[in-house]
């Protein structure tokens, strides 16, 4: 520990009640790694921050003593983004988990950033309310870090990803100031300085307060599951329900192994049989949801599903639906790892990039499940692993490595929704070129100049970049 | 449609500018400068750089050089049954989308819907440094960077020059019809309440009105006009329970800011987090956005922005002395401006007008 680091330390204890600033090994140790645990580092400290006058203290210490610091809400993030920094603070706002206010006229929610996703709309449903986005760790993960990831979820093909559902934030910068973004209005006047902090993993600021856009719930919802022959006839299905102009809540596509892993796990009434099953949910005014049912099956039908079902009742949807939401605990019963990528590919490239999957999968001797957001062409690949195999977490990542890449030549991204954090850091050089780089850079420098924020992550550095892409040619 | 790839000549001249240290005004079809948006002395016009790079129905998604009128796109975009998931207001039928881009300006169906930033999904750029730069892409969801392409979204081309830009599409509704009913102002608040479970069919919304008679008490009276989009049963189901006249309202003349309210001498609009009295006397009034943005010709700036504070909402001038910029970005508007634009060439006035206050309120 560095003279800084401990005058840094010194002073927090005076600021912070004990109870709220950890820095005994044992006490650091669930705090190494979000829910990415294969990246994980010990902090110098860790500070449980229960108000923004207490965040505000941190961030001004650090930008002081210009010791970095790495914010995070509950911890559910899945690229590595909030892992601490070995000689940093990782500040921690779950403890500010209380919902501050609910507008019912202007249909907005006000929130510290440690409120709950799944609370949000719980709280909300009272006034016939609920929050849109609902990423699948929503029971767990905070609207805090749904801001800094800028989350998405199932339903976000018609309600929008996170960016799409805040309308204001409050956030303090390194050196401990708090500005405020938008408010409550539809509109906001200057930069859409909003849409910057959205998915920016915090390096660019701790957000504090957060207003977010409730939606109406809606009248009917109905669900619809479709089994197809094979992936690609599935695939092709996902585009012609869109062009049909019909934009559903919600459109998933589950694979064979998906399929045989949640039967098994959670006996959803999936057809084991199916080599892979559409869920799709219908929602709004009951006459248009009727008649969008039927636009939609006659699409399925003529696009060879095997067999199209209504879901007769609430259990029967509930069902179908958890069956989709326990897909990574029942792959994980299966395996005694597995690892979960995030990229985005055209809707029509979705059958071929699967494909590819599959084939470098093989090269790699992996196996690869897929359930995911085919409405919006995200993918989450999930490969099957043993940990305990020497070289498996290397044949991991190079798999990882090369499906990202593929998404990025077919016209997509190397992260819809998980963000890039630690773990994408090395495929942002193959996304981008250096003068985006560079642009990425001055931003961060310009709004957190000596670099304390979330210091290696999401952005890489043009000669980190530069090591990279040679690295990947020599691969090739 | 005209195809023309411009950017070799944009960023000749922007090398030009940058080489001679000369501030240039990017404009596109120049349809909004009488909007209190002159970009200023020596243009540089990206409106010749025009065409649909690439259109895919399938992916709800297309991708346009910054100076492509929005009209020819709309009827590109109607002949495969789409439409732009925004509602984007257009001054002239020469209005690009580009300088739709710039303005981030929604029209009347913004709150049924998404705002444009919404349905931004990324950009080609050339920045202050003369670098041709892309963010965002072509795919609904995408988190790999920050989000710079939706920043440009009201940035009134501060930060660079916009060479395309990629948007969410949206299929056209089955059938739209619309109605119309005379409304008292004391009437309003319950109406718009009322919208709010028309909301899956509700497009837009819009009240015009001016002061009553002395028989009225001199209160507001007017006209409530209502946008109703969806599928045909249940239009026709909405319909008969709300009743109403047939209106032959002109939408199109609202959203494009051609109603002959907006010919006033001065325009400003108040947007609130929803709808509210502002106790200020007004003449007459047109309001949107479910009662959230009043529009009022002839006011007084200064009273109409202490009004919309108070309530949490801010005012836009259209026309008419412009306001001192209040917001509680401390000094980011300039720190960002400074890392796109390191010499300060783009937009120099609309950024002094528009972003450059934000130090007084710290």
């Amino acid at each position: 520990m560095n003279n800084n680091s401990s005058q840094l330390l010194h002073k927090l204890r005076q600021l912070l009640p004990r109870e709220r600033l950890l820095t005994e090994r044992e006490q650091l140790a669930p705090f190494e790694s979000d829910a990415l645990p294969v990246y994980c580092e010990r902090p110098l400290a860790v500070a449980l921050a229960e108000s923004e006058e207490e965040i505000v203290t941190v961030a001004r210490l650090c930008g002081e003593h210009r010791v970095p610091l790495v914010s995070r809400g509950a911890g559910t993030g899945l690229s590595a983004g909030a892992k601490p920094h070995g000689r940093g603070i990782l500040l921690v706002t779950a403890p500010m988990d209380r919902i501050l206010a609910i507008n019912t006229h202007s249909l907005t929610a006000r929130l510290q950033p440690g409120v709950p996703n799944l609370q949000i709309s719980q709280v909300a449903v009272r006034h016939g309310l609920f929050y849109a986005p609902d990423p699948s760790s929503q029971i767990a993960c905070s609207i805090g870090g749904n801001v800094a990831e800028n989350a998405g979820g199932v339903h976000c093909l018609k309600y929008g990803v996170t960016v799409h559902n805040v309308v204001g934030l409050r956030l303090v910068t390194w050196d401990g100031e708090i500005l405020t973004f938008g408010g409550e209005c539809l509109a906001q006047p200057g930069y859409d300085l909003l849409a910057l902090v959205h998915g920016s993993e915090g390096c660019l600021g701790i957000v504090s307060e957060i207003t977010v856009k409730l939606t109406r719930v809606p009248a009917e919802t109905r669900t619809l599951m479709a089994d197809f022959a094979s992936i690609g006839a599935a695939a092709d299905a996902v585009s012609a329900i869109v062009r049909a102009g019909v934009v559903p809540a919600a459109l998933e596509m589950m694979d064979a192994l998906v399929i045989s892993a949640t039967e098994a796990f959670c006996q959803a009434g999936y057809d084991l049989d199916a080599a892979a099953i559409l869920l799709i949910d219908l929602d709004g005014d009951p006459l248009e949801v009727d008649a969008e049912a039927a636009l939609v099956e006659a699409v399925l039908r003529k696009f060879q599903a095997t067999r199209v079902q209504r879901a007769q009742d609430e259990d029967q949807r509930q069902r179908w639906w958890k069956g989709r939401k326990s897909a990574f605990p029942a792959i994980g019963r299966l395996v005694p790892d597995y690892y979960c990528i995030d990229g985005t590919v055209p809707r029509h490239r979705i059958g071929d990039v699967l494909q590819a999957i599959a084939e470098f999968a093989e090269g790699y001797r992996l196996r690869v499940a897929n359930v995911f957001h085919a409405g919006d062409g995200n993918l989450h690949p999930i490969i099957m692993f043993d940990g305990r195999e020497p070289d498996a977490l290397e044949r991991v990542e190079a798999l990882a490595a090369d499906i990202l890449e593929y998404c990025i030549q077919v016209g997509g991204t190397i992260t819809g929704e998980h963000g890039v954090g630690t773990e994408k850091f090395n495929q942002m050089a193959i996304q981008f070129g250096d003068a985006e780089i560079e642009q990425f850079l001055a931003v961060k420098n310009a709004l957190d100049p000596h670099g304390l924020l979330n210091p290696d992550k999401l952005i890489p550095s043009l000669a980190h970049c530069r090591e990279y892409r040679v690295l990947r040619k020599k691969h090739d | 449609m005209a195809e023309q790839d411009r950017t070799q000549e944009l960023q000749a001249a922007l090398e030009q500018a940058l080489a001679g240290d000369m501030p240039v005004a990017i404009r596109g079809g120049g349809s909004r400068a009488h909007f209190n948006l002159a970009p200023g002395d020596n243009p540089l016009s990206a409106a010749a750089h025009r065409g649909v790079i690439d259109y895919q129905p399938d992916e709800l998604m297309l991708r346009v050089r910054a100076g492509t009128p929005i009209a020819e796109l709309e009827t590109l975009l109607a002949a495969e049954g789409q439409r732009f998931a925004a509602d984007i207001p257009q001054p002239a039928e020469h209005s690009t989308i580009g300088g739709a881009i710039a303005c981030g300006w929604d029209g009347p169906a913004r709150p049924a819907g998404m705002s444009l930033r919404d349905t931004v999904l990324g950009c080609r750029m050339l920045n202050g440094r003369g670098q041709l730069v892309s963010f965002g892409g072509q795919v609904m969801k995408n988190v790999a960077g920050y989000d710079l392409s939706r920043l440009q979204v009201g940035a009134l081309g501060t930060l660079g020059v916009l060479l395309d830009v990629s948007l969410r599409l949206l299929p056209q509704p089955e059938c739209t019809e619309n109605r119309s009913f005379t409304v008292s102002a004391a009437q309003l608040p319950d109406w718009w309440e009322k919208l709010r479970a028309l909301r899956p069919l509700l497009r837009a919304s819009c009240f015009v009105g001016t002061s009553g008679s002395v028989d009225a008490g001199g209160l507001m009276e007017g006209k409530l006009h209502l946008r109703l989009s969806g599928r045909k049963s249940a239009l026709k189901a909405a319909l008969q329970k709300l009743g109403g006249e047939p209106s032959a309202f002109d939408w199109r003349a609202l959203r494009n800011l051609r109603h002959e309210f907006f010919s006033a001498p001065q325009l400003a609009c108040v947007v609130l987090p929803h709808f509210a009295e502002l106790d200020i006397p007004l003449e007459e009034t047109l309001i949107d956005w479910e009662g959230a943005r009043i529009w009022v010709p002839n006011g007084d700036g200064v009273a109409l922005q202490r009004a919309a504070a108070k309530r949490g909402g801010f005012v836009r001038v259209l026309r008419g002395p412009t306001l001192p910029v209040a917001n509680g970005a401390g000094d980011w508007p300039r720190r960002i401006k400074d890392a796109f634009d390191p010499r300060g060439l783009f937009n120099r006035e609309l950024f002094n007008t528009y972003f450059g206050g934000g130090q007084a309120c710290r």
